[in-house]
Protein backbone atom coordinates (compact mmCIF):
# COMPACT_ATOMS: atom_id res chain seq x y z
CA UNK A 1 0.00 0.00 0.00
CA UNK A 2 2.88 2.31 0.78
CA UNK A 3 4.17 1.71 -2.73
CA UNK A 4 0.79 2.73 -4.10
CA UNK A 5 0.90 5.91 -2.06
CA UNK A 6 4.44 6.51 -3.19
CA UNK A 7 3.30 6.07 -6.76
CA UNK A 8 0.42 8.46 -6.11
CA UNK A 9 2.82 10.92 -4.62
CA UNK A 10 5.04 10.54 -7.65
CA UNK A 11 2.00 11.05 -9.91
CA UNK A 12 1.03 14.12 -7.92
CA UNK A 13 4.56 15.39 -8.16
CA UNK A 14 4.47 15.00 -11.90
CA UNK A 15 1.20 16.87 -12.06
CA UNK A 16 2.36 19.67 -9.86
CA UNK A 17 5.49 21.45 -10.90
CA UNK A 18 5.82 23.02 -7.43
CA UNK A 19 7.24 19.72 -6.15
CA UNK A 20 10.84 19.42 -7.08
CA UNK A 21 11.58 16.64 -9.61
CA UNK A 22 14.77 15.81 -7.74
CA UNK A 23 12.65 13.95 -5.23
CA UNK A 24 11.96 11.28 -7.84
CA UNK A 25 15.35 9.62 -8.04
CA UNK A 26 15.67 10.00 -4.29
CA UNK A 27 12.74 7.57 -3.80
CA UNK A 28 14.57 4.54 -5.16
CA UNK A 29 17.83 5.42 -3.50
CA UNK A 30 16.20 5.97 -0.14
CA UNK A 31 14.22 2.74 -0.36
CA UNK A 32 17.37 0.83 -1.22
CA UNK A 33 19.22 2.51 1.61
CA UNK A 34 16.45 1.67 4.05
CA UNK A 35 16.39 -1.94 2.90
CA UNK A 36 20.11 -2.21 3.38
CA UNK A 37 19.92 -0.67 6.83
CA UNK A 38 17.07 -2.90 8.01
CA UNK A 39 18.51 -6.12 6.63
CA UNK A 40 21.20 -6.22 9.24
CA UNK A 41 18.88 -5.95 12.23
CA UNK A 42 15.60 -7.61 11.25
CA UNK A 43 15.63 -11.40 10.76
CA UNK A 44 14.81 -11.90 7.07
CA UNK A 45 12.58 -14.60 5.61
CA UNK A 46 13.49 -16.68 2.60
CA UNK A 47 13.41 -14.36 -0.43
CA UNK A 48 11.81 -17.05 -2.58
CA UNK A 49 8.97 -17.54 -0.12
CA UNK A 50 8.49 -13.81 0.23
CA UNK A 51 8.42 -13.37 -3.55
CA UNK A 52 5.97 -16.24 -3.94
CA UNK A 53 3.70 -14.77 -1.28
CA UNK A 54 3.72 -11.40 -3.08
CA UNK A 55 2.90 -13.11 -6.38
CA UNK A 56 0.13 -15.11 -4.68
CA UNK A 57 -1.35 -11.93 -3.23
CA UNK A 58 -1.87 -10.52 -6.70
CA UNK A 59 -5.25 -11.10 -8.38
CA UNK A 60 -5.44 -13.80 -11.06
CA UNK A 61 -5.22 -17.57 -11.25
CA UNK A 62 -1.84 -18.05 -12.96
CA UNK A 63 1.29 -16.05 -13.59
CA UNK A 64 0.13 -14.90 -17.02
CA UNK A 65 -3.20 -13.55 -15.81
CA UNK A 66 -1.48 -11.97 -12.80
CA UNK A 67 0.94 -10.20 -15.10
CA UNK A 68 -1.87 -9.14 -17.40
CA UNK A 69 -4.00 -7.79 -14.54
CA UNK A 70 -1.04 -6.00 -12.97
CA UNK A 71 0.16 -4.45 -16.21
CA UNK A 72 -3.36 -3.40 -17.26
CA UNK A 73 -4.00 -1.91 -13.82
CA UNK A 74 -0.70 -0.01 -14.01
CA UNK A 75 -1.45 1.12 -17.57
CA UNK A 76 -4.96 2.26 -16.67
CA UNK A 77 -3.67 4.09 -13.59
CA UNK A 78 -1.06 5.90 -15.64
CA UNK A 79 -3.59 6.72 -18.33
CA UNK A 80 -6.16 8.00 -15.80
CA UNK A 81 -3.56 10.02 -13.91
CA UNK A 82 -1.89 11.51 -16.98
CA UNK A 83 -5.21 12.56 -18.53
CA UNK A 84 -6.51 13.81 -15.18
CA UNK A 85 -9.41 11.39 -15.20
CA UNK A 86 -8.26 10.69 -11.68
CA UNK A 87 -6.64 13.44 -9.68
CA UNK A 88 -4.66 12.57 -6.58
CA UNK A 89 -5.68 14.94 -3.81
CA UNK A 90 -6.89 14.81 -0.20
CA UNK A 91 -9.93 12.82 -1.32
CA UNK A 92 -7.48 10.06 -2.20
CA UNK A 93 -6.29 10.06 1.41
CA UNK A 94 -9.86 9.79 2.65
CA UNK A 95 -10.55 7.05 0.12
CA UNK A 96 -7.47 5.16 1.26
CA UNK A 97 -8.46 5.45 4.92
CA UNK A 98 -12.09 4.48 4.36
CA UNK A 99 -11.13 1.61 2.08
CA UNK A 100 -8.62 0.45 4.70
CA UNK A 101 -11.37 0.43 7.31
CA UNK A 102 -13.82 -1.37 5.01
CA UNK A 103 -11.13 -3.86 3.96
CA UNK A 104 -10.18 -4.50 7.57
CA UNK A 105 -13.81 -4.89 8.51
CA UNK A 106 -14.47 -7.33 5.67
CA UNK A 107 -11.21 -9.21 6.13
CA UNK A 108 -11.34 -9.60 9.91
CA UNK A 109 -15.02 -9.11 10.63
CA UNK A 110 -16.23 -11.24 7.71
CA UNK A 111 -14.88 -14.58 8.97
CA UNK A 112 -16.07 -13.77 12.49
CA UNK A 113 -19.54 -12.96 11.18
CA UNK A 114 -19.52 -16.09 9.03
CA UNK A 115 -18.52 -18.18 12.03
CA UNK A 116 -21.23 -16.59 14.16
CA UNK A 117 -23.87 -17.02 11.42
CA UNK A 118 -22.87 -20.64 10.92
CA UNK A 119 -23.02 -21.27 14.66
CA UNK A 120 -26.50 -19.74 14.73
CA UNK A 121 -27.53 -21.87 11.77
CA UNK A 122 -26.02 -24.95 13.36
CA UNK A 123 -27.88 -24.18 16.58
CA UNK A 124 -31.15 -24.01 14.67
CA UNK A 125 -30.22 -27.11 12.65
CA UNK A 126 -29.38 -29.01 15.84
CA UNK A 127 -32.68 -28.02 17.40
CA UNK A 128 -34.54 -29.10 14.27
CA UNK A 129 -32.58 -32.35 13.99
CA UNK A 130 -33.15 -33.10 17.66
CA UNK A 131 -36.86 -32.38 17.22
CA UNK A 132 -36.93 -34.60 14.13
CA UNK A 133 -35.12 -37.40 15.96
CA UNK A 134 -37.49 -37.04 18.91
CA UNK A 135 -40.45 -37.17 16.58
CA UNK A 136 -39.05 -40.22 14.78
CA UNK A 137 -38.48 -41.92 18.13
CA UNK A 138 -42.00 -41.03 19.25
CA UNK A 139 -43.43 -42.44 16.01
CA UNK A 140 -41.34 -45.60 16.43
CA UNK A 141 -42.55 -45.99 20.00
CA UNK A 142 -46.09 -45.52 18.83
CA UNK A 143 -45.54 -48.11 16.08
CA UNK A 144 -44.18 -50.51 18.67
CA UNK A 145 -47.15 -49.85 20.90
CA UNK A 146 -49.58 -50.35 18.07
CA UNK A 147 -47.73 -53.41 16.76
CA UNK A 148 -48.63 -55.22 19.96
CA UNK A 149 -52.23 -54.72 19.04
CA UNK A 150 -51.78 -55.77 15.42
CA UNK A 151 -53.55 -59.17 16.01
CA UNK A 152 -56.33 -57.54 17.88
CA UNK A 153 -58.87 -58.36 15.14
CA UNK A 154 -58.07 -62.05 15.14
CA UNK A 155 -57.99 -62.12 18.91
CA UNK A 156 -61.28 -60.29 19.05
CA UNK A 157 -62.78 -62.72 16.56
CA UNK A 158 -61.57 -65.72 18.54
CA UNK A 159 -62.73 -64.07 21.74
CA UNK A 160 -66.08 -63.54 20.13
CA UNK A 161 -66.17 -67.20 19.12
CA UNK A 162 -65.20 -68.19 22.63
CA UNK A 163 -67.84 -65.90 24.06
CA UNK A 164 -70.40 -67.39 21.68
CA UNK A 165 -69.35 -70.91 22.73
CA UNK A 166 -69.46 -69.84 26.35
CA UNK A 167 -72.92 -68.43 25.89
CA UNK A 168 -74.03 -71.60 24.16
CA UNK A 169 -72.53 -73.77 26.91
CA UNK A 170 -74.05 -71.55 29.53
CA UNK A 171 -77.40 -71.95 27.82
CA UNK A 172 -76.95 -75.72 27.72
CA UNK A 173 -75.80 -75.77 31.32
CA UNK A 174 -78.82 -73.72 32.30
CA UNK A 175 -81.06 -76.05 30.41
CA UNK A 176 -79.44 -79.04 32.04
CA UNK A 177 -79.64 -77.36 35.36
CA UNK A 178 -83.30 -76.76 34.83
CA UNK A 179 -83.78 -80.34 33.78
CA UNK A 180 -81.84 -81.56 36.78
CA UNK A 181 -83.89 -79.30 39.00
CA UNK A 182 -87.07 -80.61 37.43
CA UNK A 183 -85.90 -84.18 37.78
CA UNK A 184 -84.92 -83.56 41.38
CA UNK A 185 -88.27 -81.96 42.00
CA UNK A 186 -90.03 -84.91 40.38
CA UNK A 187 -87.90 -87.32 42.35
CA UNK A 188 -88.71 -85.52 45.54
CA UNK A 189 -92.39 -85.62 44.70
CA UNK A 190 -92.18 -89.30 43.81
CA UNK A 191 -90.13 -90.08 46.91
CA UNK A 192 -92.67 -88.30 49.01
CA UNK A 193 -95.33 -90.30 47.30
CA UNK A 194 -93.41 -93.52 47.94
CA UNK A 195 -92.90 -92.57 51.54
CA UNK A 196 -96.54 -91.69 51.84
CA UNK A 197 -97.55 -94.97 50.24
CA UNK A 198 -95.23 -96.98 52.45
CA UNK A 199 -96.53 -95.19 55.49
CA UNK A 200 -100.09 -95.86 54.39
CA UNK A 201 -99.18 -99.49 53.78
CA UNK A 202 -97.45 -99.82 57.13
CA UNK A 203 -100.39 -98.21 58.82
CA UNK A 204 -102.79 -100.56 57.03
CA UNK A 205 -100.63 -103.57 57.89
CA UNK A 206 -100.40 -102.40 61.43
CA UNK A 207 -104.11 -101.86 61.56
CA UNK A 208 -104.66 -105.25 59.97
CA UNK A 209 -102.28 -106.93 62.34
CA UNK A 210 -103.89 -105.19 65.24
CA UNK A 211 -107.31 -106.17 63.94
CA UNK A 212 -106.21 -109.81 63.51
CA UNK A 213 -104.57 -109.89 66.91
CA UNK A 214 -107.64 -108.30 68.42
CA UNK A 215 -109.79 -110.77 66.64
CA UNK A 216 -107.60 -113.65 67.69
CA UNK A 217 -107.54 -112.38 71.19
CA UNK A 218 -111.27 -112.09 71.05
CA UNK A 219 -111.52 -115.56 69.63
CA UNK A 220 -109.23 -116.84 72.33
CA UNK A 221 -111.53 -115.46 74.87
CA UNK A 222 -114.23 -117.63 73.38
CA UNK A 223 -114.04 -121.20 74.86
CA UNK A 224 -115.48 -122.69 71.78
CA UNK A 225 -112.87 -121.25 69.72
CA UNK A 226 -110.21 -122.37 72.14
CA UNK A 227 -111.60 -125.87 71.95
CA UNK A 228 -111.67 -125.73 68.28
CA UNK A 229 -108.07 -124.57 68.21
CA UNK A 230 -107.09 -127.17 70.63
CA UNK A 231 -108.80 -129.86 68.62
CA UNK A 232 -107.25 -128.54 65.51
CA UNK A 233 -103.86 -128.49 67.14
CA UNK A 234 -104.27 -132.04 68.42
CA UNK A 235 -105.42 -133.15 65.03
CA UNK A 236 -102.38 -131.45 63.48
CA UNK A 237 -100.05 -133.07 65.99
CA UNK A 238 -101.56 -136.42 65.39
CA UNK A 239 -101.27 -135.97 61.68
CA UNK A 240 -97.69 -134.88 61.99
CA UNK A 241 -96.96 -137.70 64.31
CA UNK A 242 -98.79 -140.12 62.03
CA UNK A 243 -96.86 -138.86 59.04
CA UNK A 244 -93.57 -139.09 60.84
CA UNK A 245 -94.38 -142.53 62.03
CA UNK A 246 -95.34 -143.73 58.59
CA UNK A 247 -92.15 -142.55 57.26
CA UNK B 1 -35.78 22.23 -24.20
CA UNK B 2 -32.31 21.28 -23.25
CA UNK B 3 -30.76 18.83 -20.89
CA UNK B 4 -27.80 19.72 -18.78
CA UNK B 5 -25.52 16.95 -17.54
CA UNK B 6 -23.16 18.28 -14.94
CA UNK B 7 -20.35 16.49 -13.16
CA UNK B 8 -20.98 15.51 -9.55
CA UNK B 9 -17.57 16.29 -8.24
CA UNK B 10 -16.01 19.68 -8.44
CA UNK B 11 -12.41 18.98 -7.52
CA UNK B 12 -11.26 22.56 -7.77
CA UNK B 13 -13.30 23.60 -4.78
CA UNK B 14 -11.64 21.85 -1.87
CA UNK B 15 -13.53 23.47 1.01
CA UNK B 16 -14.46 20.92 3.72
CA UNK B 17 -18.09 21.89 3.21
CA UNK B 18 -18.00 21.41 -0.55
CA UNK B 19 -18.64 17.70 -0.12
CA UNK B 20 -22.10 18.48 1.29
CA UNK B 21 -23.16 20.71 -1.57
CA UNK B 22 -26.33 19.59 -3.30
CA UNK B 23 -25.79 19.67 -7.05
CA UNK B 24 -27.84 18.71 -10.04
CA UNK B 25 -26.64 15.56 -11.71
CA UNK B 26 -29.28 15.61 -14.42
CA UNK B 27 -31.19 18.81 -14.90
CA UNK B 28 -34.08 19.22 -17.29
CA UNK B 29 -35.39 22.76 -17.84
CA UNK B 30 -38.50 22.77 -19.96
CA UNK B 31 -40.88 25.62 -20.77
CA UNK B 32 -43.83 23.41 -19.85
CA UNK B 33 -45.70 22.80 -16.60
CA UNK B 34 -45.01 26.36 -15.41
CA UNK B 35 -41.28 25.97 -16.14
CA UNK B 36 -41.06 23.13 -13.67
CA UNK B 37 -37.50 22.47 -12.62
CA UNK B 38 -36.96 18.71 -12.92
CA UNK B 39 -33.61 17.47 -11.77
CA UNK B 40 -31.87 14.56 -10.13
CA UNK B 41 -29.61 15.94 -7.45
CA UNK B 42 -26.76 14.09 -5.81
CA UNK B 43 -28.79 13.64 -2.59
CA UNK B 44 -31.70 12.22 -4.58
CA UNK B 45 -29.34 9.96 -6.49
CA UNK B 46 -27.72 8.58 -3.33
CA UNK B 47 -31.08 8.13 -1.61
CA UNK B 48 -32.16 6.15 -4.67
CA UNK B 49 -28.98 4.10 -4.44
CA UNK B 50 -29.79 3.48 -0.77
CA UNK B 51 -33.29 2.31 -1.64
CA UNK B 52 -31.92 0.05 -4.37
CA UNK B 53 -29.27 -1.32 -2.02
CA UNK B 54 -31.93 -2.05 0.60
CA UNK B 55 -34.03 -3.79 -2.02
CA UNK B 56 -31.08 -5.97 -3.05
CA UNK B 57 -30.16 -6.77 0.55
CA UNK B 58 -33.73 -7.70 1.36
CA UNK B 59 -33.99 -9.83 -1.75
CA UNK B 60 -30.73 -11.56 -0.84
CA UNK B 61 -31.92 -12.14 2.67
CA UNK B 62 -35.31 -13.49 1.63
CA UNK B 63 -35.56 -16.81 3.31
CA UNK B 64 -38.37 -18.33 1.27
CA UNK B 65 -39.92 -19.65 4.49
CA UNK B 66 -36.95 -21.88 5.17
CA UNK B 67 -36.36 -22.54 8.84
CA UNK B 68 -32.58 -22.50 8.51
CA UNK B 69 -31.59 -19.14 7.09
CA UNK B 70 -28.66 -18.13 4.94
CA UNK B 71 -25.94 -15.75 6.11
CA UNK B 72 -27.68 -12.70 4.63
CA UNK B 73 -30.94 -13.59 6.23
CA UNK B 74 -29.46 -14.15 9.65
CA UNK B 75 -27.97 -10.64 9.62
CA UNK B 76 -31.40 -9.16 8.86
CA UNK B 77 -32.97 -11.38 11.49
CA UNK B 78 -30.51 -10.19 14.13
CA UNK B 79 -31.11 -6.58 13.06
CA UNK B 80 -34.85 -7.24 13.32
CA UNK B 81 -34.43 -8.70 16.81
CA UNK B 82 -32.31 -5.72 17.90
CA UNK B 83 -34.84 -3.14 16.75
CA UNK B 84 -37.67 -5.21 18.14
CA UNK B 85 -36.04 -5.20 21.56
CA UNK B 86 -35.56 -1.41 21.33
CA UNK B 87 -39.23 -0.92 20.46
CA UNK B 88 -40.54 -3.24 23.15
CA UNK B 89 -38.24 -1.79 25.79
CA UNK B 90 -38.80 1.84 24.91
CA UNK B 91 -42.48 2.00 24.00
CA UNK B 92 -44.42 -0.91 25.37
CA UNK B 93 -44.05 -4.68 25.00
CA UNK B 94 -47.73 -4.93 24.04
CA UNK B 95 -48.85 -1.64 22.46
CA UNK B 96 -45.48 -0.77 20.97
CA UNK B 97 -45.57 -3.63 18.48
CA UNK B 98 -47.59 -1.69 15.89
CA UNK B 99 -44.86 0.97 15.67
CA UNK B 100 -42.16 -1.62 15.00
CA UNK B 101 -42.38 -1.52 11.16
CA UNK B 102 -42.00 2.28 11.21
CA UNK B 103 -39.09 2.20 13.65
CA UNK B 104 -37.36 -0.61 11.75
CA UNK B 105 -37.75 1.22 8.43
CA UNK B 106 -36.41 4.40 9.99
CA UNK B 107 -33.39 2.60 11.44
CA UNK B 108 -32.49 0.77 8.27
CA UNK B 109 -32.97 3.93 6.18
CA UNK B 110 -30.68 6.01 8.38
CA UNK B 111 -28.13 3.21 8.80
CA UNK B 112 -27.84 2.50 5.09
CA UNK B 113 -27.57 6.17 4.18
CA UNK B 114 -24.96 6.71 6.91
CA UNK B 115 -22.96 3.75 5.58
CA UNK B 116 -23.28 4.91 1.98
CA UNK B 117 -21.78 8.20 3.16
CA UNK B 118 -18.81 6.19 4.39
CA UNK B 119 -18.04 4.90 0.90
CA UNK B 120 -15.21 6.88 -0.74
CA UNK B 121 -16.28 9.53 -3.26
CA UNK B 122 -19.92 9.12 -2.27
CA UNK B 123 -22.31 11.53 -0.64
CA UNK B 124 -23.64 11.54 2.93
CA UNK B 125 -27.38 12.15 2.56
CA UNK B 126 -27.96 12.12 6.32
CA UNK B 127 -25.55 15.02 6.80
CA UNK B 128 -28.22 17.28 5.32
CA UNK B 129 -30.44 19.10 7.75
CA UNK B 130 -33.20 19.24 5.18
CA UNK B 131 -33.44 15.45 5.30
CA UNK B 132 -32.94 14.96 9.04
CA UNK B 133 -35.22 17.86 9.99
CA UNK B 134 -37.88 16.51 7.66
CA UNK B 135 -37.64 13.23 9.52
CA UNK B 136 -37.51 14.73 13.01
CA UNK B 137 -40.34 17.22 12.47
CA UNK B 138 -42.51 14.49 10.95
CA UNK B 139 -41.83 12.17 13.84
CA UNK B 140 -42.40 14.70 16.63
CA UNK B 141 -45.53 16.14 15.01
CA UNK B 142 -46.78 12.60 14.38
CA UNK B 143 -46.17 11.66 18.03
CA UNK B 144 -48.01 14.83 19.11
CA UNK B 145 -51.00 13.99 16.89
CA UNK B 146 -50.93 10.49 18.35
CA UNK B 147 -51.00 11.93 21.86
CA UNK B 148 -53.92 14.25 21.06
CA UNK B 149 -55.77 11.42 19.35
CA UNK B 150 -55.40 9.17 22.36
CA UNK B 151 -55.69 11.61 25.27
CA UNK B 152 -57.42 14.67 23.84
CA UNK B 153 -56.65 17.84 25.77
CA UNK B 154 -55.23 15.76 28.64
CA UNK B 155 -52.17 15.43 26.44
CA UNK B 156 -51.11 18.84 27.79
CA UNK B 157 -50.49 17.16 31.15
CA UNK B 158 -47.27 16.01 29.52
CA UNK B 159 -46.02 19.54 30.06
CA UNK B 160 -46.69 19.41 33.82
CA UNK B 161 -43.94 17.69 35.77
CA UNK B 162 -45.10 15.39 38.58
CA UNK B 163 -45.08 16.97 42.05
CA UNK B 164 -44.59 20.47 40.72
CA UNK B 165 -45.32 23.37 43.16
CA UNK B 166 -48.22 25.52 41.96
CA UNK B 167 -46.16 28.70 42.02
CA UNK B 168 -43.57 27.31 39.68
CA UNK B 169 -46.12 25.71 37.38
CA UNK B 170 -46.30 28.43 34.68
CA UNK B 171 -42.54 28.62 34.42
CA UNK B 172 -42.07 24.85 34.34
CA UNK B 173 -44.83 24.39 31.79
CA UNK B 174 -43.15 27.00 29.61
CA UNK B 175 -39.78 25.24 29.97
CA UNK B 176 -41.33 21.85 29.26
CA UNK B 177 -43.12 23.29 26.23
CA UNK B 178 -39.88 24.74 24.86
CA UNK B 179 -38.17 21.45 25.61
CA UNK B 180 -40.93 19.61 23.74
CA UNK B 181 -40.59 21.93 20.76
CA UNK B 182 -36.81 21.54 20.85
CA UNK B 183 -37.22 17.85 20.17
CA UNK B 184 -38.03 18.76 16.60
CA UNK B 185 -34.66 20.38 16.20
CA UNK B 186 -32.52 18.22 18.47
CA UNK B 187 -33.50 14.91 16.91
CA UNK B 188 -32.56 15.98 13.38
CA UNK B 189 -29.69 18.16 14.46
CA UNK B 190 -27.99 15.36 16.38
CA UNK B 191 -27.87 13.05 13.38
CA UNK B 192 -26.89 15.59 10.75
CA UNK B 193 -24.35 17.32 13.01
CA UNK B 194 -22.64 14.04 13.89
CA UNK B 195 -22.38 12.94 10.29
CA UNK B 196 -21.32 16.38 9.06
CA UNK B 197 -18.75 16.77 11.81
CA UNK B 198 -17.29 13.35 11.14
CA UNK B 199 -16.98 13.91 7.42
CA UNK B 200 -15.57 17.39 7.89
CA UNK B 201 -13.05 16.11 10.39
CA UNK B 202 -11.89 13.44 7.98
CA UNK B 203 -11.74 15.97 5.16
CA UNK B 204 -9.73 18.54 7.13
CA UNK B 205 -7.32 15.94 8.54
CA UNK B 206 -6.83 14.36 5.13
CA UNK B 207 -6.17 17.81 3.65
CA UNK B 208 -3.41 18.37 6.20
CA UNK B 209 -2.05 14.88 5.69
CA UNK B 210 -2.09 15.23 1.94
CA UNK B 211 -0.20 18.50 2.16
CA UNK B 212 2.37 16.90 4.44
CA UNK B 213 2.74 13.75 2.36
CA UNK B 214 3.09 15.56 -0.93
CA UNK B 215 5.90 17.74 0.35
CA UNK B 216 8.68 15.20 -0.09
CA UNK B 217 9.61 11.66 0.69
CA UNK B 218 10.54 12.27 4.31
CA UNK B 219 7.31 14.14 4.81
CA UNK B 220 5.51 11.32 3.05
CA UNK B 221 6.83 8.93 5.68
CA UNK B 222 5.98 11.39 8.44
CA UNK B 223 2.50 11.68 6.99
CA UNK B 224 1.90 8.01 7.72
CA UNK B 225 1.45 8.94 11.39
CA UNK B 226 -1.54 11.28 10.85
CA UNK B 227 -2.75 8.83 8.18
CA UNK B 228 -3.05 6.15 10.85
CA UNK B 229 -5.08 8.60 12.94
CA UNK B 230 -7.40 9.20 10.00
CA UNK B 231 -7.82 5.44 9.59
CA UNK B 232 -8.75 5.27 13.27
CA UNK B 233 -11.17 8.17 12.87
CA UNK B 234 -12.68 6.41 9.85
CA UNK B 235 -13.32 3.39 12.05
CA UNK B 236 -14.86 5.69 14.62
CA UNK B 237 -17.06 7.23 11.94
CA UNK B 238 -18.23 3.78 10.97
CA UNK B 239 -19.23 3.15 14.58
CA UNK B 240 -20.91 6.58 14.75
CA UNK B 241 -22.91 5.74 11.62
CA UNK B 242 -24.43 2.76 13.43
CA UNK B 243 -24.74 4.44 16.82
CA UNK B 244 -26.50 7.53 15.43
CA UNK B 245 -29.05 5.37 13.62
CA UNK B 246 -29.72 3.56 16.87
CA UNK B 247 -29.91 6.77 18.90
CA UNK B 248 -32.36 8.22 16.39
CA UNK B 249 -34.77 5.28 16.68
CA UNK B 250 -34.40 5.05 20.46
CA UNK B 251 -35.40 8.72 20.78
CA UNK B 252 -38.20 8.27 18.23
CA UNK B 253 -39.53 5.37 20.31
CA UNK B 254 -39.25 7.52 23.43
CA UNK B 255 -41.26 10.35 21.82
CA UNK B 256 -43.93 7.92 20.66
CA UNK B 257 -44.10 6.53 24.18
CA UNK B 258 -44.60 10.05 25.55
CA UNK B 259 -47.52 10.44 23.17
CA UNK B 260 -49.01 7.10 24.20
CA UNK B 261 -48.40 7.09 27.95
CA UNK B 262 -48.37 10.50 29.59
CA UNK B 263 -45.94 10.63 32.49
Amino acid sequence: MASRLARSAVGAARLRPTISPRTLPAVSSLVTARNQSTQSNVPTTDPKTKAQSIIDALPGSNLLSKTAILSSAAGLSIYALSNEYYVVNEETVIAFCLLSVWTGLIKYGGPLYKEWAESQNNKIKNILNAARADHTQAVKNRIEDVKQMSEVVEITKSLFEVSKETARLEAEAYELEQRTALAAEAKNVLDSWVRYESQVKQRQQKELAEAVIAKVKKELENPKALDKILQQSVADVERIFASSKSQ
Amino acid sequence: MYTNFSAAGCMDNLSPLSQFEVRDLINIDTPVLLNLHISITNIGFYLTIGAFFLLVVNLLSTNYNKLVSNNWSISMESLYATIHSIVTNQINPKNGQIYFPFIYTLFIFILINNLIGMVPYSFASTSHFVLTFALSFTIVIGATILGFQKHGLKFFSLLVPAGCPLGLLPLLVLIEFISYLARNISLGLRLAANITAGHMLLHILSGFTYTIMSSGFVFFLLGLIPLSFIVAFSGLELAIAVIQAQVFVVLTSSYIKDGLDLH
